[in-house]
C-alpha cells in the first residue's frame, strides 16, 4: 500500500505508546482523574477487611469499617510517609506483631488510626508535640470510593471527583442486569507485567478482528453464524459495549465435548453461552460469557510497562460444584494456562518490542469499517477520541511540530 | 502385586521407583514428549494446577483436568501460538507416604526454568534463561500392572506472576 493511503486511514502515533512525557501526562490527566476499579467488595467481606494496590503510583487501602461501609484511603501513614498496610489483603481484627487489635497501626512508629481513618493514638504525643499536635489534627487521606455496578469497588483520586454515575453514563445498562441480579464473588486473581503499554492491552479487548490469533475463535466462533452480527456501541468516556451473542462450544469438536457438556451454568438474566464485553476508558474490561464473569484492570507502570490484574467471578451463592465449573469454564480459556490468555500477552508484548524507544515511527491503524460490527475498529477509535480530549493531545498527531517522517 | 515396604532396602526401592516416575516424567514434560508422560499415569489419572492467592485470600485452581481432557488439550497444542521456550524442570522428591502397598503419596519440591526462543526479543534476548514458575508437585501414584504410575498430580505454585503464563502443563 502507498504510503498515502496508509496516511489517510484512521490511526495513531505509534509514539502515544512509548513517550514517557505523554504517559507522566495520562498518569496526571486521566489516571489520576478518573473512576477506577479497585478490587471487589467480596475481597473484603466482613468489617475490618482490608485489601491493598495502587493507583498512578498513590498507593491505596481500601478498608471495611465497623459499619461495614468499605472506605479508601491513601495508604500513607501521616506521620513520615510510611506504608501502613502492607499485605495485599488481610483483617486489622487479626493484627500483627506490635499492631494493635481492629487498628491500622503504622510499623514505623507505632501510629494508630480507626477502619474509619481517624488517628486514635500517637505514642508519647505530649511528651514531643507537647500541645502542637492532637490526635484529632490528624487523619488518613481518605478518597472518592463507591461500591457499585455489581458491588465493584471503584476508587477515584481526585478531589473533584464527579459523580461516578456521570462517568459511566449508559455504559453499563446492557451488562448491569446480570451483575446486579444477585451478589457476586471472586474466585481467581492473577497478574502479569508485560512489556508493553497500558492501551495497547485495552486496545486488544477493544477489538476482536484478533480472533484470528485463537484457534478456538477462528475454527469455531467466526464460522458460527451470528459471529458477524454483534455490533459495538459507543459511550460518553470513551467506553464500548459488544453486543451479545451465543457461543456454540459444541462445535469446538470432539476435543472440547466434555467442556460443551458443563457449559449449562450461565449467570442471572443471560441466555446460556451468551457473551456480554464492556471495555470502560481508560483501562477496564468488563467480560462476560457463560458462566464465568472476567474482569480485566491495569496499573500503568512506565510506557513500556503495565500490571494487568485479572479476575474471575462467579455467585455468591453458587454450590461448590456450580463453582467448580465456573472456574474451569473461566480458567480454561482465560486463566495463566488457558487457551486464549498467553496467546494475548505474547501479541500485546510483540508490539511492545516493536514500538519501543528507538524503532521507527509507525502508524498503528484503526482504519477497518464494517459498520460497527465486530471486525470494525470503531472501539479503538471512540477510545483515542476520549483520550485525545482529555490528554491534550491528538492521538494522530501528538506533538504540534510532528511532521511524519515516511 | 503387593510389596513388603517396611524392610530399609525395599523402602529404597520405593524411593528409588518413585523417583524414577517423577525424574522421567520432568524430562518427558522438558521435551515435550506428552505422549511418553501420559504413559507414566493411570487411566483415572487427575492433574490440576492450584495456587493460593493471598490477594484474594482464597485458593485457585487454574486447570483441572482428567486424562482424557489433558490428551485433547495436548493434542491441540500445535493450533496454537505456543512460546517455543526451552523448558527445564528441576524436581526433588521428598517425603514419601506408603498409604497401601500399592498406593503412595509423594511430594516434590519443583522449579521450572525457562529459555527464550522466541516470546520476548530474539535478537537480545534469545538464549537467556530465567526462573518461570517454583512450587510442589503433590503426587498420588499407585503400583499396577508391575509399574508405579501417576494417579493424581497437583502441581502447587507458589510463583503467582508467569508473565504471559502458557499453553503447557507444568
Amino acid at each position: 500500500m502507498a504510503p498515502a493511503k496508509l496516511a489517510a486511514l484512521p490511526h495513531v502515533d505509534s509514539r502515544i505508546y512509548t513517550d514517557q512525557t505523554i504517559f507522566d501526562e495520562e498518569l496526571e490527566k486521566i489516571w489520576r482523574r478518573t473512576w477506577l476499579l479497585a478490587a471487589h467488595e467480596s475481597e473484603l467481606p466482613r468489617p475490618l477487611d482490608f485489601r491493598t494496590t495502587s493507583i498512578a503510583g498513590q498507593p491505596v487501602a481500601l478498608v471495611r469499617g465497623e459499619d461495614g461501609k468499605v472506605r479508601a484511603f491513601s495508604n500513607v501513614c501521616p506521620h513520615r510517609g510510611s506504608i501502613l498496610l502492607r499485605e495485599p489483603a488481610g483483617s486489622l481484627s487479626h493484627p500483627k506483631a506490635a499492631s494493635a487489635p481492629n487498628r491500622i497501626t503504622c510499623m514505623f512508629h507505632a501510629w494508630q488510626f480507626s477502619a474509619q481513618g481517624e488517628c486514635l493514638a500517637i505514642p508519647r504525643r505530649q511528651a514531643g508535640y507537647q500541645d502542637r499536635l492532637a490526635c484529632s489534627d490528624v487523619s488518613l487521606h481518605s478518597l472518592h470510593c463507591e461500591v457499585a455496578y455489581g458491588g465493584f469497588v471503584w476508587v477515584h483520586l481526585d478531589e473533584d471527583a464527579p459523580p461516578i454515575a456521570d462517568h459511566f453514563g449508559h455504559a453499563f445498562d446492557s451488562i448491569l442486569p446480570h451483575l446486579e441480579a444477585e451478589p457476586l464473588e471472586v474466585f481467581h486473581h492473577h497478574k502479569a507485567i508485560a512489556a508493553t503499554n497500558y492501551k495497547l492491552w485495552h486496545d486488544t479487548n477493544s477489538e476482536l478482528y484478533h480472533d484470528y490469533m485463537h484457534h478456538f475463535n477462528r475454527v469455531t466462533g467466526m464460522q458460527q453464524p451470528g459471529y458477524f452480527d454483534r455490533r459495538y456501541s459507543v459511550f460518553a468516556g470513551g467506553h464500548i459495549t459488544v453486543s451479545s451473542m451465543v457461543v456454540e462450544y459444541e462445535a469446538y469438536g470432539r476435543d472440547q465435548v466434555a467442556l460443551a457438556e458443563s457449559r449449562d451454568l450461565s449467570f442471572p438474566g443471560l441466555e446460556r453461552n451468551g457473551w456480554k464485553l464492556l471495555d470502560l476508558f481508560p483501562g477496564i474490561s468488563i467480560n462476560l460469557r457463560g458462566s464465568a464473569l472476567r474482569v480485566d484492570t491495569l496499573t500503568p507502570i512506565g510506557p513500556n510497562r503495565v500490571l494487568i490484574e485479572y479476575r474471575g467471578l462467579g455467585l455468591q451463592r453458587d454450590t461448590a460444584e456450580e463453582r467448580a465449573r465456573r472456574v474451569q469454564d473461566h480458567n480454561t480459556i482465560w486463566g495463566p494456562f488457558g487457551r486464549n490468555l498467553p496467546e494475548d500477552l505474547i501479541g500485546v508484548t510483540n508490539q511492545g518490542l516493536a514500538m519501543r524507544p528507538g524503532s521507527e515511527v509507525r502508524r498503528v491503524l484503526h482504519g477497518r469499517f464494517e459498520g460497527n460490527s465486530i471486525h470494525d475498529e470503531v472501539g479503538m477509535r471512540h477510545y483515542y477520541e476520549e483520550w485525545s480530549r482529555r490528554v491534550g493531545r491528538s492521538a494522530r498527531a501528538p506533538y504540534a511540530n510532528g511532521a511524519w517522517v515516511t | 502385586m503387593s510389596k513388603d515396604f517396611s524392610s530399609p532396602l525395599t523402602r529404597a526401592e520405593l524411593r528409588a521407583a518413585i523417583e524414577d516416575v517423577v525424574y522421567t516424567g520432568c524430562a518427558h514434560l522438558d521435551d515435550q514428549r506428552f505422549g511418553a508422560w501420559l504413559e507414566t499415569t493411570a487411566p483415572e489419572f487427575r492433574y490440576a494446577i492450584k495456587a493460593y492467592s493471598p490477594d484474594i485470600r482464597r485458593e485457585m485452581t487454574w486447570l483441572d483436568h482428567d486424562r482424557k481432557a489433558l490428551a485433547a488439550m495436548i493434542d491441540l497444542l500445535p493450533k496454537h501460538h505456543l512460546d517455543g521456550a526451552q523448558w527445564l524442570r528441576q524436581a526433588v522428591v521428598g517425603p514419601i507416604v506408603v498409604d497401601a502397598d500399592d498406593s503412595v503419596r509423594a511430594v516434590s519440591s519443583l522449579a521450572i526454568f525457562h529459555t527464550v526462543v522466541d516470546v520476548g526479543d530474539a535478537h537480545l534476548e534469545g538464549g537467556s534463561s530465567r526462573l518461570f514458575a517454583v512450587g510442589r508437585y503433590y503426587d498420588r501414584l499407585h503400583f499396577a500392572g508391575g509399574h508405579w504410575r501417576l494417579f493424581e498430580r497437583t502441581a502447587k505454585l507458589d510463583t503467582r506472576q508467569l508473565g504471559a503464563g502458557s499453553h503447557l502443563i507444568v
